[in-house]
Protein backbone atom coordinates (compact mmCIF):
# COMPACT_ATOMS: atom_id res chain seq x y z
CA UNK A 1 0.00 0.00 0.00
CA UNK A 2 1.29 3.45 -0.81
CA UNK A 3 1.21 5.84 2.11
CA UNK A 4 2.71 9.34 2.30
CA UNK A 5 5.69 7.96 4.24
CA UNK A 6 6.36 5.18 1.71
CA UNK A 7 5.97 7.53 -1.24
CA UNK A 8 8.40 9.94 0.28
CA UNK A 9 10.91 7.14 1.06
CA UNK A 10 10.82 6.04 -2.58
CA UNK A 11 11.67 9.60 -3.53
CA UNK A 12 14.47 9.73 -0.95
CA UNK A 13 15.91 6.50 -2.33
CA UNK A 14 15.73 7.72 -5.90
CA UNK A 15 17.54 10.90 -4.97
CA UNK A 16 20.22 9.01 -3.05
CA UNK A 17 20.90 6.92 -6.15
CA UNK A 18 20.83 9.76 -8.64
CA UNK A 19 22.72 12.30 -6.60
CA UNK A 20 24.72 10.41 -3.97
CA UNK A 21 26.62 12.53 -1.43
CA UNK A 22 30.28 11.60 -0.98
CA UNK A 23 31.07 9.10 1.70
CA UNK A 24 27.61 7.83 2.52
CA UNK A 25 25.26 5.25 1.07
CA UNK A 26 21.95 3.76 2.02
CA UNK A 27 19.14 1.57 0.73
CA UNK A 28 15.91 0.02 1.97
CA UNK A 29 16.12 -3.59 3.11
CA UNK A 30 14.87 -6.18 0.63
CA UNK A 31 11.37 -6.61 1.90
CA UNK A 32 10.66 -3.50 3.92
CA UNK A 33 10.99 0.07 2.73
CA UNK A 34 10.51 1.29 6.31
CA UNK A 35 13.86 -0.18 7.41
CA UNK A 36 17.07 0.90 5.72
CA UNK A 37 20.68 -0.12 5.94
CA UNK A 38 23.27 2.58 5.52
CA UNK A 39 27.02 3.01 5.54
CA UNK A 40 29.04 6.05 6.47
CA UNK A 41 32.70 6.15 5.50
CA UNK A 42 34.92 7.78 8.07
CA UNK A 43 35.72 11.34 6.92
CA UNK A 44 39.29 12.11 5.77
CA UNK A 45 41.63 13.81 8.20
CA UNK A 46 39.73 12.50 11.21
CA UNK A 47 40.54 9.47 13.37
CA UNK A 48 37.51 7.80 11.74
CA UNK A 49 39.24 7.83 8.32
CA UNK A 50 39.06 4.52 6.42
CA UNK A 51 36.32 3.14 8.68
CA UNK A 52 33.11 1.80 7.13
CA UNK A 53 30.41 2.24 9.72
CA UNK A 54 27.10 0.49 9.32
CA UNK A 55 23.81 1.94 10.51
CA UNK A 56 20.13 1.07 10.48
CA UNK A 57 17.43 3.64 9.92
CA UNK A 58 13.89 2.84 11.03
CA UNK A 59 11.03 4.95 9.76
CA UNK A 60 7.44 5.10 10.95
CA UNK A 61 4.35 6.04 8.97
CA UNK A 62 4.78 9.51 10.48
CA UNK A 63 7.88 10.17 8.38
CA UNK A 64 8.70 12.89 7.32
CA UNK A 65 6.70 14.60 10.07
CA UNK A 66 8.78 12.79 12.62
CA UNK A 67 12.42 11.77 12.34
CA UNK A 68 13.45 8.13 11.91
CA UNK A 69 15.39 6.21 14.55
CA UNK A 70 19.00 5.93 13.47
CA UNK A 71 21.49 3.62 15.14
CA UNK A 72 25.04 2.57 14.49
CA UNK A 73 25.32 -1.19 14.13
CA UNK A 74 29.10 -1.01 13.99
CA UNK A 75 30.77 -0.48 17.31
CA UNK A 76 31.47 3.22 17.80
CA UNK A 77 33.55 5.29 20.15
CA UNK A 78 32.24 8.83 19.85
CA UNK A 79 31.07 11.47 22.38
CA UNK A 80 27.56 11.59 20.87
CA UNK A 81 26.91 7.90 20.29
CA UNK A 82 25.33 5.77 23.04
CA UNK A 83 26.55 2.29 23.93
CA UNK A 84 23.60 0.77 22.03
CA UNK A 85 24.47 2.73 18.88
CA UNK A 86 21.81 5.42 19.38
CA UNK A 87 22.85 8.87 18.22
CA UNK A 88 22.49 12.14 20.09
CA UNK A 89 22.07 14.67 17.30
CA UNK A 90 19.74 17.67 17.43
CA UNK A 91 18.31 17.26 13.93
CA UNK A 92 17.20 13.74 14.88
CA UNK A 93 15.42 15.13 17.93
CA UNK A 94 14.15 18.64 18.62
CA UNK A 95 15.46 20.30 15.47
CA UNK A 96 13.98 17.82 13.06
CA UNK A 97 12.41 19.38 9.98
CA UNK A 98 10.29 17.50 7.44
CA UNK A 99 12.52 19.05 4.78
CA UNK A 100 15.37 16.72 5.75
CA UNK A 101 15.67 13.53 3.73
CA UNK A 102 17.82 10.42 4.13
CA UNK A 103 20.65 12.08 2.27
CA UNK A 104 20.61 15.04 4.70
CA UNK A 105 20.44 12.73 7.72
CA UNK A 106 23.47 10.69 6.64
CA UNK A 107 25.59 13.72 5.78
CA UNK A 108 24.73 15.29 9.15
CA UNK A 109 25.87 12.16 10.97
CA UNK A 110 28.98 12.12 8.84
CA UNK A 111 29.85 15.64 9.92
CA UNK A 112 29.11 14.72 13.53
CA UNK A 113 32.00 12.24 13.23
CA UNK A 114 34.32 15.09 12.25
CA UNK A 115 32.92 17.55 14.78
CA UNK A 116 31.76 15.86 17.97
CA UNK A 117 29.86 17.92 20.49
CA UNK A 118 31.47 16.98 23.83
CA UNK A 119 29.07 19.25 25.72
CA UNK A 120 26.10 16.96 25.25
CA UNK A 121 27.75 13.59 25.72
CA UNK A 122 26.08 10.24 25.13
CA UNK A 123 29.37 8.52 25.92
CA UNK A 124 30.97 10.40 28.79
CA UNK A 125 34.27 8.53 28.53
CA UNK A 126 34.60 9.45 24.86
CA UNK A 127 33.66 13.06 25.64
CA UNK A 128 36.21 13.31 28.41
CA UNK A 129 39.03 11.80 26.37
CA UNK A 130 38.11 13.98 23.41
CA UNK A 131 38.51 17.06 25.58
CA UNK A 132 41.43 16.03 27.78
CA UNK A 133 43.43 13.28 26.13
CA UNK A 134 43.10 13.48 22.37
CA UNK A 135 45.76 10.80 21.79
CA UNK A 136 43.93 8.21 23.81
CA UNK A 137 40.65 9.25 22.15
CA UNK A 138 42.13 8.69 18.72
CA UNK A 139 43.53 5.34 19.76
CA UNK A 140 40.11 4.16 20.91
CA UNK A 141 38.50 5.44 17.71
CA UNK A 142 41.11 3.68 15.56
CA UNK A 143 40.22 0.42 17.30
CA UNK A 144 36.61 0.92 16.10
CA UNK A 145 37.87 1.68 12.60
CA UNK A 146 39.71 -1.63 12.53
CA UNK A 147 36.74 -3.44 14.02
CA UNK A 148 34.59 -1.98 11.23
CA UNK A 149 36.57 -3.93 8.59
CA UNK A 150 35.72 -7.19 10.31
CA UNK A 151 31.98 -6.63 10.91
CA UNK B 1 23.27 6.56 30.57
CA UNK B 2 21.44 3.34 29.76
CA UNK B 3 18.73 3.95 32.33
CA UNK B 4 18.31 7.52 31.08
CA UNK B 5 17.74 6.25 27.59
CA UNK B 6 15.14 3.72 28.67
CA UNK B 7 13.42 6.37 30.82
CA UNK B 8 13.23 8.55 27.72
CA UNK B 9 11.76 5.69 25.75
CA UNK B 10 9.05 5.16 28.38
CA UNK B 11 8.07 8.81 28.21
CA UNK B 12 8.05 8.72 24.42
CA UNK B 13 5.86 5.62 24.50
CA UNK B 14 3.40 7.30 26.85
CA UNK B 15 3.27 10.33 24.55
CA UNK B 16 2.54 8.05 21.61
CA UNK B 17 -0.39 6.48 23.43
CA UNK B 18 -1.93 9.85 24.24
CA UNK B 19 -1.45 10.97 20.65
CA UNK B 20 -3.09 7.81 19.36
CA UNK B 21 -6.08 8.29 21.60
CA UNK B 22 -6.54 11.84 20.33
CA UNK B 23 -6.16 10.86 16.69
CA UNK B 24 -8.65 8.03 17.08
CA UNK B 25 -11.35 10.28 18.51
CA UNK B 26 -10.95 13.76 16.97
CA UNK B 27 -10.92 14.45 13.22
CA UNK B 28 -8.18 16.64 11.80
CA UNK B 29 -10.90 19.08 10.74
CA UNK B 30 -14.39 18.53 12.11
CA UNK B 31 -17.86 19.31 10.76
CA UNK B 32 -19.38 22.73 11.22
CA UNK B 33 -21.25 22.79 14.54
CA UNK B 34 -23.59 25.27 16.13
CA UNK B 35 -21.67 27.45 18.55
CA UNK B 36 -24.13 26.67 21.32
CA UNK B 37 -22.44 23.26 21.57
CA UNK B 38 -19.76 25.02 23.62
CA UNK B 39 -22.29 25.77 26.38
CA UNK B 40 -22.52 22.09 27.24
CA UNK B 41 -18.78 21.85 27.64
CA UNK B 42 -18.67 24.44 30.40
CA UNK B 43 -21.98 23.80 32.05
CA UNK B 44 -20.74 24.47 35.59
CA UNK B 45 -18.44 27.28 34.71
CA UNK B 46 -19.93 30.77 35.13
CA UNK B 47 -16.89 32.58 33.71
CA UNK B 48 -16.92 30.62 30.47
CA UNK B 49 -20.72 30.69 30.26
CA UNK B 50 -20.64 34.49 30.11
CA UNK B 51 -17.97 34.48 27.49
CA UNK B 52 -19.75 31.93 25.34
CA UNK B 53 -22.83 34.14 25.45
CA UNK B 54 -20.74 37.03 24.16
CA UNK B 55 -19.25 34.81 21.46
CA UNK B 56 -22.71 33.62 20.40
CA UNK B 57 -23.72 37.23 19.68
CA UNK B 58 -21.00 37.52 17.09
CA UNK B 59 -20.53 34.03 15.72
CA UNK B 60 -22.81 31.31 14.41
CA UNK B 61 -20.66 28.20 14.07
CA UNK B 62 -17.52 26.50 15.20
CA UNK B 63 -15.40 23.87 13.46
CA UNK B 64 -13.14 21.90 15.74
CA UNK B 65 -9.62 20.83 14.85
CA UNK B 66 -7.48 18.06 16.26
CA UNK B 67 -5.31 19.25 19.16
CA UNK B 68 -2.03 17.86 17.87
CA UNK B 69 0.13 20.98 18.07
CA UNK B 70 -0.57 21.75 14.42
CA UNK B 71 -4.05 23.15 15.05
CA UNK B 72 -3.25 26.79 14.29
CA UNK B 73 -1.70 26.04 10.91
CA UNK B 74 -4.31 23.45 9.98
CA UNK B 75 -7.23 25.61 11.12
CA UNK B 76 -5.89 28.59 9.22
CA UNK B 77 -5.22 26.57 6.05
CA UNK B 78 -8.69 25.11 5.97
CA UNK B 79 -10.56 28.27 6.99
CA UNK B 80 -8.77 30.48 4.49
CA UNK B 81 -9.19 28.10 1.55
CA UNK B 82 -12.84 27.69 2.49
CA UNK B 83 -13.18 31.48 2.56
CA UNK B 84 -11.69 31.63 -0.95
CA UNK B 85 -14.18 29.14 -2.43
CA UNK B 86 -16.48 31.93 -3.64
CA UNK B 87 -14.02 34.82 -3.93
CA UNK B 88 -12.41 34.67 -7.32
CA UNK B 89 -10.15 37.74 -7.00
CA UNK B 90 -8.78 36.90 -3.59
CA UNK B 91 -8.31 33.33 -4.74
CA UNK B 92 -6.28 34.34 -7.81
CA UNK B 93 -4.06 36.60 -5.73
CA UNK B 94 -3.41 33.81 -3.26
CA UNK B 95 -2.79 31.19 -5.93
CA UNK B 96 -0.16 33.37 -7.55
CA UNK B 97 1.52 34.11 -4.23
CA UNK B 98 1.53 30.40 -3.35
CA UNK B 99 2.97 29.51 -6.75
CA UNK B 100 5.80 32.01 -6.39
CA UNK B 101 6.59 31.14 -2.79
CA UNK B 102 8.58 28.09 -3.88
CA UNK B 103 11.38 30.10 -5.48
CA UNK B 104 11.41 32.42 -2.52
CA UNK B 105 11.96 29.49 -0.17
CA UNK B 106 14.62 27.96 -2.37
CA UNK B 107 16.41 31.31 -2.40
CA UNK B 108 16.46 31.11 1.40
CA UNK B 109 18.28 27.79 1.03
CA UNK B 110 15.51 25.43 2.01
CA UNK B 111 16.44 22.08 0.41
CA UNK B 112 15.01 22.15 -3.11
CA UNK B 113 14.36 18.45 -3.46
CA UNK B 114 12.08 18.04 -0.45
CA UNK B 115 10.61 21.52 -0.73
CA UNK B 116 9.27 20.73 -4.19
CA UNK B 117 7.45 17.73 -2.81
CA UNK B 118 5.64 19.83 -0.21
CA UNK B 119 4.96 22.62 -2.68
CA UNK B 120 3.47 20.22 -5.25
CA UNK B 121 1.00 18.82 -2.72
CA UNK B 122 0.20 22.30 -1.38
CA UNK B 123 -0.60 23.53 -4.90
CA UNK B 124 -2.70 20.45 -5.55
CA UNK B 125 -4.90 21.44 -2.63
CA UNK B 126 -4.94 25.13 -3.63
CA UNK B 127 -5.85 24.20 -7.20
CA UNK B 128 -8.65 21.93 -6.02
CA UNK B 129 -10.26 25.03 -4.49
CA UNK B 130 -10.08 26.94 -7.79
CA UNK B 131 -11.20 24.22 -10.18
CA UNK B 132 -14.39 22.24 -10.27
CA UNK B 133 -17.88 23.07 -9.17
CA UNK B 134 -20.23 22.14 -6.39
CA UNK B 135 -18.07 19.38 -5.00
CA UNK B 136 -15.14 21.69 -4.17
CA UNK B 137 -16.19 22.13 -0.55
CA UNK B 138 -16.45 18.41 0.10
CA UNK B 139 -13.17 17.88 -1.74
CA UNK B 140 -11.46 20.45 0.50
CA UNK B 141 -12.92 18.77 3.57
CA UNK B 142 -11.79 15.36 2.34
CA UNK B 143 -8.23 16.52 1.62
CA UNK B 144 -7.88 18.20 5.00
CA UNK B 145 -8.92 15.00 6.72
CA UNK B 146 -6.53 12.87 4.74
CA UNK B 147 -3.27 12.86 6.67
CA UNK B 148 -1.08 12.87 3.58
CA UNK B 149 -2.53 16.08 2.16
CA UNK B 150 -3.39 17.75 5.42
CA UNK B 151 0.03 17.39 7.01
CA UNK B 152 1.84 18.48 3.87
CA UNK B 153 -0.24 21.66 3.86
CA UNK B 154 0.73 22.24 7.49
CA UNK B 155 4.41 21.62 6.72
CA UNK B 156 4.33 24.08 3.84
CA UNK B 157 2.59 26.79 5.87
CA UNK B 158 5.18 26.29 8.59
CA UNK B 159 7.95 26.77 6.03
CA UNK B 160 6.32 29.97 4.76
CA UNK B 161 6.13 31.31 8.33
CA UNK B 162 9.74 30.30 8.96
CA UNK B 163 10.90 31.98 5.74
CA UNK B 164 9.14 35.20 6.71
CA UNK B 165 10.77 35.23 10.16
CA UNK B 166 14.18 34.63 8.59
CA UNK B 167 13.75 37.35 5.98
CA UNK B 168 12.86 39.86 8.69
CA UNK B 169 15.18 38.37 11.30
CA UNK B 170 16.42 41.70 12.57
CA UNK B 171 12.90 42.76 13.50
CA UNK B 172 11.69 39.45 14.91
CA UNK B 173 14.81 38.93 17.00
CA UNK B 174 13.29 41.39 19.51
CA UNK B 175 10.38 39.05 20.18
CA UNK B 176 12.37 35.91 20.80
CA UNK B 177 13.02 35.03 24.40
CA UNK B 178 16.17 33.50 25.71
CA UNK B 179 19.43 33.38 23.87
CA UNK B 180 18.09 31.99 20.65
CA UNK B 181 18.64 33.40 17.21
CA UNK B 182 15.72 33.66 14.79
CA UNK B 183 17.13 30.71 12.84
CA UNK B 184 17.34 28.59 16.00
CA UNK B 185 13.78 29.54 16.87
CA UNK B 186 12.59 28.56 13.38
CA UNK B 187 14.40 25.23 13.55
CA UNK B 188 13.06 24.41 17.01
CA UNK B 189 9.60 25.96 17.16
CA UNK B 190 8.31 26.73 13.66
CA UNK B 191 9.45 24.08 11.19
CA UNK B 192 9.04 20.90 13.28
CA UNK B 193 5.55 19.44 13.13
CA UNK B 194 3.42 19.26 16.29
CA UNK B 195 5.04 22.35 17.81
CA UNK B 196 2.39 24.67 19.17
CA UNK B 197 1.94 28.14 17.78
CA UNK B 198 2.31 31.41 19.60
CA UNK B 199 1.67 35.03 18.60
CA UNK B 200 4.87 35.13 16.63
CA UNK B 201 3.82 32.22 14.40
CA UNK B 202 0.50 33.92 13.71
CA UNK B 203 2.09 37.28 12.96
CA UNK B 204 4.61 35.63 10.65
CA UNK B 205 2.10 33.59 8.66
CA UNK B 206 -0.52 36.34 8.36
CA UNK B 207 2.15 38.85 7.27
CA UNK B 208 3.81 36.48 4.83
CA UNK B 209 0.51 35.71 3.10
CA UNK B 210 -1.01 39.15 3.71
CA UNK B 211 -4.18 37.59 5.08
CA UNK B 212 -5.88 39.03 8.15
CA UNK B 213 -6.57 36.67 11.05
CA UNK B 214 -8.78 37.52 14.02
CA UNK B 215 -8.18 35.40 17.10
CA UNK B 216 -10.79 35.42 19.86
CA UNK B 217 -9.21 34.64 23.19
CA UNK B 218 -11.40 32.73 25.58
CA UNK B 219 -9.76 32.32 28.95
CA UNK B 220 -10.38 32.94 32.63
CA UNK B 221 -9.49 36.61 32.39
CA UNK B 222 -11.79 39.28 33.86
CA UNK B 223 -14.84 40.59 32.04
CA UNK B 224 -17.55 38.94 30.01
CA UNK B 225 -16.19 39.77 26.59
CA UNK B 226 -14.08 37.47 24.48
CA UNK B 227 -11.16 39.66 23.48
CA UNK B 228 -10.15 39.87 19.83
CA UNK B 229 -6.67 40.31 18.40
CA UNK B 230 -6.17 41.07 14.74
CA UNK B 231 -3.06 39.90 12.92
CA UNK B 232 -1.40 41.79 11.33
CA UNK B 233 -2.78 44.68 13.36
CA UNK B 234 -5.35 46.77 11.54
CA UNK B 235 -6.00 44.28 8.72
CA UNK B 236 -9.52 43.17 7.82
CA UNK B 237 -9.88 39.60 9.10
CA UNK B 238 -10.58 36.83 6.57
CA UNK B 239 -10.20 34.00 9.05
CA UNK B 240 -11.60 33.88 12.57
CA UNK B 241 -10.17 31.52 15.14
CA UNK B 242 -11.16 30.71 18.69
CA UNK B 243 -8.29 30.30 21.11
CA UNK B 244 -8.74 28.39 24.31
CA UNK B 245 -5.54 27.84 26.28
CA UNK B 246 -3.38 25.59 24.12
CA UNK B 247 -5.78 25.17 21.22
CA UNK B 248 -7.28 26.84 18.12
CA UNK B 249 -10.63 26.10 16.46
CA UNK B 250 -12.35 27.83 13.52
CA UNK B 251 -15.17 30.34 14.04
CA UNK B 252 -17.83 31.48 11.57
CA UNK B 253 -19.34 34.95 11.84
CA UNK B 254 -23.06 35.61 12.01
CA UNK B 255 -22.92 38.21 9.26
CA UNK B 256 -19.75 37.52 7.36
CA UNK B 257 -18.08 40.46 5.67
CA UNK B 258 -16.04 39.66 2.59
Amino acid sequence: MSTPARRRLMRDFKRLQEDPPTGVSGAPTDNNIMIWNAVIFGPHDTPFEDGTFKLTIEFTEEYPNKPPTVRFVSKMFHPNVYADGGICLDILQNRWSPTYDVSAILTSIQSLLSDPNPNSPANSMAAQLYKENRREYEKRVKACVEQSFVD
Amino acid sequence: MESNASQDELIIQQHREIEREISDTIKLIGEKENLSTLKNEYINDPVYQKKILDLCNKYENIRRTRPDGNCFFRAFGFAYLEHLLDKKDQYERFRELAEKSKDQLIALRFPKFTLEDFHDVFMEVVNAVGEGGEERMSELYRMFNEQGYSDYVVVYLRLIASAHLQEKAEFYQNFIEGNRTVIDFCHQEVEPMYKESDHIHIIALSSALDVGIRVRYMDRGDGSEVIAHDFPEGTAPRVHLLYRPGHYDILYEKNPSS
